[in-house]
């Protein structure tokens, strides 16, 4: 794998987010604080997860824009099964995952048998759950959070590091070891990369579609849960503003949205990214609806390099060509 | 040496509308290169179709090895040994070269480790095997057409093939890369591997095939004969051969008429050179060439979706700079009727009113760009009436119409947009030999209301029964060309020969 160090992905990223900390931390050393860095690993910990959980579909080519209903729908089951069962939240949390999974096994299903592409058919889901996450909240949230979960939401364990990073971490390297070393994974990339050579190589892409809609369905379903946990609450309204985030990230971090490739580490920095501007906003007053705004212009950066990397691979094959 | 590995028997495949294999015959022995050949539509795919078990035939039987072969789908044909390297690339673009060649072996084991060191020193050994100077760890997307093209055929032997079928593998490669190629075909083939090749470049097969079968229109026009005594005018002929009557029309001389399309000494983007050509009102002028001639290319770039890089266009004798194809078509009223209708032609999802309509909405756009369908209708209605599409309603998508009807809708589109000058490219392909029949009238039609008609057809017959002028191509430049006499022998004759022609010339440099 002889590609030169600014080739990779996450090379363009890791640049802009370490030139970034640099001048804002000079700037506002208050940037560098430890408390802030606790806030902003928060943010990232619980952002990654639902860049994941998008960017495992954009693996196989596809979208699903019921990330953030599963998320929501997986959070208010998990505090309404502690506030109104009175169930540990151990068991409650993976009760609430193996939901989130069954939601995201759902959309693989339909997609894979029907042939309906996976943005009408996540479009559909979307508003069936949320339409029964307001039916079991009536829109109130679940305020009773056990006080472990809780501190795990916010507490860290070694100053500045939060609990909430840890799954982080722990997932972002079964996914890179998924993607990268795995026949499964590299079965995804493959779908995603050529669908019709993937099915002629052996590839069940039906069983890949379902698998990768699961494990997006698991992921928002952590990320969900996660969110209760930093906010103290199983508020219904978590997820609803997850999409445009869910897609930034991994494109930022140099995933084609056409398939079969996508970048673990790319991604998080991605989230990072996001994360500090957001983050940057706030110190220096400036109004927070901009971010919105920055968002844009970095997926249209990050899109416009992609392509110019395209652009440029193409015009070197031809010449090698001729 | 000439033990027969795989065999195909009366083998027939008709599509509705369409026969396109009827009592096809093949064998493929082993240790040999066995060359398919035969002009756009001649039905070659579908065979090749067939073979890969993609389509089973409607009768007729397949043996391999001596036993019955019915693959269930192209994964069973696959495993049972038949290798295909297709023309449209079968690689994942970002994997590795390793990756792709063994992805076969990929989902076996889902969730075991893959060994990627292993991996690339096995694929190593296929592509010292091919001679191919890569590294396995290199993405595919980083490679030359030509390695690609290695890679797939690593890829197919890797999972024992014995047959394996090439279709149009030099389409793309430079001279010296085909050299590789066929070096390694040719190790390929002493190994007794066998393979079939498709290709339209004719010294190629005689370079390297030692037996040949020719379709034409479905049919074999030869069967799996050695190539020896075989000089490249007979493989011609076998490819072009007349296949059915010519209509009774008189001879015709229109080049009196004022011109209304000149090309003088044009050369384009895509390596035309020194193109002259002259349509006159009224007269069909046939534009002649085997399949990759540069024909379709030279349409296209008329019609302003290629730049021209010299030279000069003259429409109605006034010279005019064509910039793109709304230009072609609402300023210069020149209009293009596609080969390939299904994805250049038609909106296949779409009404008839709507494909009809399309060009010309633009111009029948009143108030405030406003357009009803009754304006459209208008419009349209009697040259789909005049043209007999058959069809429930005006509202029926164009999809849903037979081939012979498709191709109407598209002519009828040109029509309605009453352009002065047609280039009609295949008209007849996929349709039924009635409907060809009444196309041809209807294109002798056009020409007699004074449309000027540039035609482009791979089928001699069709060529000489409608063109009045005939312009023969080859390797993109033009190479003469002859006053159709309608005398199927002696123009199919002339015709060959200016396509010969190019040998002289390309011996002589």
């Amino acid at each position: 794998m002889s590609r030169r160090i600014w080739e990779n992905d996450w090379f363009g990223p890791l640049l802009v987010v370490v030139v970034a900390v640099a001048i804002v931390g000079a700037l506002n050393p208050s940037f560098l604080s430890p408390f802030n860095i606790q806030i902003l690993l928060l943010a990232i910990s619980v952002n990654a997860m639902i860049a994941f959980s998008q960017m495992i579909i954009i693996a196989i080519g596809q979208m699903n824009l019921s990330v953030g209903a599963i998320g929501g729908l997986a959070a208010i089951a998990f505090g309404g099964m502690m506030e109104v069962w009175g169930i540990p939240w151990p068991i409650a949390a993976f009760l609430a995952l193996a939901l989130g999974l069954v939601a995201g096994l759902a959309n693989g299903v339909l997609v894979a048998f029907t042939g309906i592409s996976a943005f009408v058919i996540t479009l559909a889901t979307l508003s069936a759950y949320k339409g029964v996450n307001l039916g079991i909240t009536e829109a109130q949230p679940f305020y009773e959070i056990p006080a472990t979960v809780k501190a795990l939401g916010n507490e860290t364990f070694l100053h500045p590091l939060p609990w909430l990073i840890i799954p982080c971490v722990v997932v972002a390297l079964l996914l890179w070891y998924l993607l990268n070393r795995l026949p499964l994974g590299r079965s995804i990339l493959a779908v995603g990369g050529n669908e019709h050579a993937a099915e002629l190589s052996g590839i069940s892409v039906r069983g890949i579609v379902i698998t990768a809609h699961a494990v997006s369905g698991l992921l928002a379903a952590l990320a969900g849960i996660m969110l209760v946990g930093r906010l103290q609450l199983g508020q219904p309204t978590i997820g609803d503003d997850w999409l445009i985030l869910s897609f930034a990230a991994p494109v930022i971090g140099g995933a084609i949205l056409s398939g079969g490739h996508v970048s673990v580490a790319g991604t998080f920095l991605g989230v990072a990214i996001v994360a500090i501007f957001t983050q940057v906003l706030v110190l220096f007053n400036i109004d927070p609806f901009l971010v919105q705004v920055v968002l844009g212009v970095l997926i249209l950066w990050a899109v416009g390099i992609n392509r110019f990397r395209e652009v440029r691979a193409q015009r070197h094959a031809e010449q090698v060509a001729t | 040496m000439n033990q027969t590995v795989f065999h195909a028997e009366g083998v027939t495949k008709t599509f509705p509308g369409v026969t396109a294999l009827e009592d096809v015959r093949l064998t493929l022995s082993k240790g040999s290169i066995h060359a398919l050949l035969g002009e756009n539509g001649a039905g070659k795919s579908t065979l090749i179709k067939v073979i890969t078990g993609v389509h089973r035939p409607d009768s007729g039987h397949l043996t391999l090895n001596g036993s019955a072969f019915e693959p269930s789908g192209p994964r069973d044909a696959i495993g049972h040994g038949i290798g295909v390297v297709h023309q449209e690339r079968n690689l994942i673009p970002r994997f590795s070269i390793g990756e792709n060649i063994f992805l076969e072996g990929l989902s076996a084991h889902p969730l075991k480790r893959i060994d990627y060191k292993k991996l690339f020193s096995d694929a190593r050994e296929w592509l010292d095997l091919l001679g191919v100077d890569a590294d396995p760890s290199m993405p595919v997307d980083r490679l030359s057409v030509a390695k690609i093209q290695l890679v797939e055929i690593a890829k197919a032997l890797s999972l024992n093939s014995r047959i394996l079928l090439l279709d149009e593998p030099t389409a793309s490669l430079t001279p010296h890369e085909t050299d590789t190629l066929f070096a390694i075909l040719r190790r390929l083939r002493d190994d007794g591997v066998s393979l079939m090749f498709v290709s339209h470049k004719l010294e190629e097969v005689q370079e390297i095939c030692d037996q040949v079968t020719v379709l034409r229109d479905g049919r074999n026009a030869c069967e799996s004969r050695t190539l020896e005594g075989l000089d490249r005018q007979a493989i011609v002929r076998l490819m072009i051969g007349r296949s059915e009557q010519i209509p009774d029309w008189s001879a015709r001389d229109r080049s009196t008429g004022d011109a209304a399309l000149q090309l003088k000494d044009v050369s384009t983007s895509l390596g035309h050179k020194q193109i002259d050509l002259t349509v006159h009102k009224g007269e069909i002028v046939g534009l002649y060439g085997l399949v990759g001639a540069g024909r379709s290319e030279l349409a296209k770039a008329i019609m302003g979706k290629f730049a021209m890089t010299g030279g000069s266009v003259l429409v109605k004798g006034k010279q005019v700079d064509i910039r793109s194809v709304a230009d072609a078509v609402g300023r210069y009223r020149i209009g293009y009727v596609s080969e390939d209708r299904k994805s250049e032609g038609l909106v296949l999802m779409h009404s008839v009113l709507e494909n009809v309509g399309m060009p010309i909405w633009r111009r029948l756009a009143g108030f405030a760009h406003l357009l009803t369908n009754r304006t459209v209708r208008r419009h349209t209605e009697p040259f789909i009436r005049k043209l007999e599409v058959r069809t429930p309603s005006l509202e029926q998508h164009v999809g849903n119409l037979s081939g012979g009807n498709q191709q109407k809708v598209s002519v009828a589109k040109w029509l309605a947009a009453e352009v002065e000058i047609l280039i009609v490219d295949e008209p007849s392909v996929g349709i039924d030999i009635k409907t060809k029949a009444y196309l041809h009238e209807l294109i002798r039609e056009l020409s007699d209301n004074g449309t000027a008609l540039l035609l482009i057809t791979s089928d001699m017959p069709e060529m000489i029964t409608l063109a009045d002028h005939i312009v023969v191509m080859n390797d993109y430049r033009v190479m003469g060309e002859i006053d159709n006499t309608r005398d199927y022998d002696t123009m199919s004759e002339r015709i060959m020969a200016l396509i010969q022609g190019e040998e002289t010339v390309a011996a002589g440099v």
